[in-house]
């Protein structure tokens, strides 16, 4: 995207770590989001075996994803609604376009979706001479200020509430207070006058009922149901994988999700959609398309990126990750920050996006703790990085050196000379007990990297030292 | 765009190919979703004096502002101190089959502006006309189809005289409910929506049907805690006992 397209990560989160506003921003609002999801959890014993349940559910639907998806267009289309099959991102955006031409759209009031951010849906419609107001309070004021989302359901979270009331100020052209509440009266009256006049809405969708065809949507502002109730075309955009079976597996999700992301027993709104609106209905729109989207996701079916597939997009693992935590969503350059964000990232571009990214990992496993379906990131990660070795994407001093140690690692005699052989050679980098920086090829590698030097005296060394003791 | 059999074949291929990371099995529906509804009244018939408390108790900590009146004749002089106390007088409300009440009379009595919503089908200029009247209105005044004690939560199905835009474009949400719509559990309002889908043509006269928990809230900005963005900035419960 822009911004990976003309820095490398490297260079993102240096300066995102030397941004002392971004440090401390992030630090507050991962640790509040932290904490109320740990606690919400201890209050709800039986939230374990649900998320064991969610689990199985997200499995149990890959396995037969065809089957639930046939349901699921069967049961949208019975209620008079329309079902989009969407390869790739071109195919999504080009259906949605048709859907508003044909509509004669001129104003599009949007939920908030990660799905569309992936497509660049909003860059499309204004190409095409369409309107589009982001509706969510964190995507508008990123709307206007002409940046990307920094975190999935907090997408204004790098912003201070001096800069947003900036800009707003720029485009109300009267002065605003740095006050959270003016500024969400302002963005009340100014969001209620788009719902009322837009002719289409878009959401995404966090599930999809197959056995009933419905589309849910879960919101904390509200949003979610003015998109679909008020304008006379309403456009939901899902992933394939959000399909779900029945309302009992509804619920399962439904306990767990609002806990994973805010630390909420519920959000304030959970939105179920049947088609468009019926016939004794004042409101509701007229029309209602579904659009079930691939790019990228069919493949990884039968993928190493597969389990990437249950998540529920709810942000936990950004919060707890201390990669994230120091570098923000933007370093990340794509779509989807954060630890799954990577993953989605090579499943939507591929392995070579992800050169850098692969390593932004501690591999600590935090995120596989609080996900509520247990998605091992980790492996992933480690799975990930192999390949980018196989495929030899990954910088070949990277490669060196770990195929030197492999080696080392498998010569019992080899690796006892290494020892002081190392400590030789490290000695003229050795700084404060680190090795901050190597020449030559190197040189790029521990550009980003400290390394601890090899002991004064291997563990095979002091053990040899002990048993002669003995 | 990929025509269907298209799609969903190349799906079906790539599904074929792997057994999947583990067995696993979706969560087991009710066999029969009314009887489970039954058997979870028959509970409530004598637990719901705790439910309702719980009830309260959660709505009240989500900002929730909770009422008990013993007669449905009694909502409209709750509906008004509301308005009086927030200086505001423009009601909508569902109509009396949707709220099992003719409230309007009552309510203009408070000395309020009250417009019911039409049972009927009305052509587009009367549609757009309560639209205006909906969006200009300060209170909505619902029933309840569900209320769940453990988290504070109303559900409330779209339909004949039930718009949506009732309890979503007014400041302030009014919602009444009784007993029979309470359960305790959010895993019994699943059972609750089993039931629904398993008759819709008869449970259910619109297409969209809302969990509210709490009034509309945001914490986009610097994560303070703000009510009212787009929907509803107070949510009111009257319980009739
Ligand atoms: S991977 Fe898990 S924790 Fe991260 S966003 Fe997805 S569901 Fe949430």
């Amino acid at each position: 995207m822009s911004e990976s397209a003309s820095t490398s990560f490297p260079q993102r989160a240096a300066r995102a770590i030397k941004d002392e506003f971004l440090q401390q921003a992030l630090a507050i609002a991962t640790t509040r989001f932290v904490n109320s999801r740990n606690e919400v959890f201890q209050a709800f014993p039986q939230g374990e075996a649900l998320r064991d349940r969610a689990r199985q559910i997200k499995e149990a639907v890959l396995q037969r994803l065809d089957h639930y998806l046939e349901q699921l267009t069967d049961n949208v289309e019975r209620l008079g609604g329309h079902v989009h099959f969407a390869t790739t991102a071109e195919e999504a955006r080009g259906i949605i376009l048709s859907i508003a031409r044909e509509n004669r759209v001129e104003l599009v009031v949007k939920g908030k979706s990660m799905a569309a951010e992936e497509i660049d849906l909003n860059e499309a419609l204004e190409h095409a001479g369409i309107r589009v107001a982001e509706t969510d309070l964190g995507e508008y004021i990123i709307q206007l200020a002409h940046e990307k989302p920094s975190h999935i359901i907090a997408p204004a979270i790098h912003k201070t509430k001096a800069q947003i009331a900036d800009v707003f100020a720029k485009e109300l052209r009267h002065q605003v207070a740095a006050d959270p509440e003016v500024i969400t009266r302002l963005a009340r009256g100014a969001l209620r006058d788009k719902f009322l006049q837009a002719d289409m809405g878009i959401s995404g969708a966090n599930f999809a009922v197959a056995s009933t065809g419905t589309v849910v949507l879960v919101t904390n502002e509200g949003n979610g149901r003015m998109v679909t109730s008020l304008p006379r075309v309403h456009v939901a955009l899902m992933g394939v994988e959000k399909v779900i079976p029945s309302m009992t597996d509804l619920v399962v999700f439904l306990q767990i999700l609002a806990r994973s992301a805010t630390g909420q027993k519920l959000s304030a709104y959970t939105t179920l959609v049947r088609g468009p609106r019926q016939a004794a209905e004042l409101d509701g729109p007229q029309e209602f398309h579904l659009v079930l989207m691939d790019n990228g996701r069919v493949k990884q079916l039968a993928g190493p990126l597969r389990e990437a597939l249950y998540c529920l997009r709810c942000g936990a693992c950004l919060n707890v990750c201390p990669v994230y935590r120091q570098i923000g969503g933007h370093a990340y350059g794509d779509t989807y920050p954060g630890p799954i964000g990577i993953l989605m990232t090579a499943m939507l571009r591929g392995n070579g996006a992800v050169k850098d990214l692969a390593h932004a990992s501690s591999l600590c496993g935090a995120c596989a703790e609080v996900c509520p379906v247990r998605i091992d990131i980790p492996r992933m990660l480690i799975e990930l990085r192999e390949h980018l070795d196989r495929e030899k994407i990954a910088p070949w001093p990277e490669r060196v050196i770990f195929k030197t140690y492999a080696r080392l690692l498998g010569r019992p005699a080899l690796y006892r000379l290494a020892g002081p052989v190392s400590r030789l050679m490290q000695r003229p980098f050795v700084r404060q007990g680190r090795i901050r920086s190597l020449p030559l090829l190197f040189r790029k590698w521990t550009a980003t990297r400290d390394l601890p030097p090899v002991a004064p005296r291997t563990f095979r060394e002091r053990w040899g030292e002990l048993e002669r003791e003995r | 765009m990929t025509a269907r059999a298209e799609f969903i074949g190349r799906i079906r291929r790539e599904t074929s190919k792997t057994p999947g990371l583990f067995p696993a099995t979706v969560a087991e529906r009710p066999a029969d979703p009314a009887a489970a509804v039954e058997r979870v009244r028959r509970q409530l018939a004598e637990r719901w004096p705790q439910a309702i408390r719980r009830f309260q108790e959660e709505f009240e900590r989500l900002a929730g502002v909770f009422h008990v009146v013993p007669r449905m004749d009694q909502v409209p002089a709750v509906v008004g101190r509301i308005a009086r106390e927030r200086s505001v007088r423009r009601v909508i409300c569902w109509s009396a089959a949707a709220l099992g009440a003719d409230l309007g009379e009552g309510l203009r009595q408070e000395g309020l502006d009250a417009v019911p919503m039409p049972d009927g089908i009305v052509g587009e200029p009367e549609a757009r006309r309560l639209r205006e009247l909906s969006a200009a209105a300060e209170i909505g005044v619902t029933g309840a189809d569900l209320a769940i004690a453990e988290t504070g939560t109303l559900a409330l199905i779209s339909g004949r005289g039930r718009p949506r835009s009732t309890s979503l474009l007014p400041e302030y949400h009014v919602a009444v409910f009784d007993r029979r719509v309470l359960v305790e559990t959010v895993e019994q309002a699943g059972v609750v929506l089993e039931a629904w889908h398993a008759e819709p043509a008869r449970s259910m006269s619109g297409g969209a049907i809302t969990f509210i928990t709490g009034p509309s809230r945001t914490a986009d900005i610097e994560l303070t805690l703000t009510r009212g963005v787009h929907g509803p900035r107070e949510v009111h419960a009257i319980f009739i006992e």
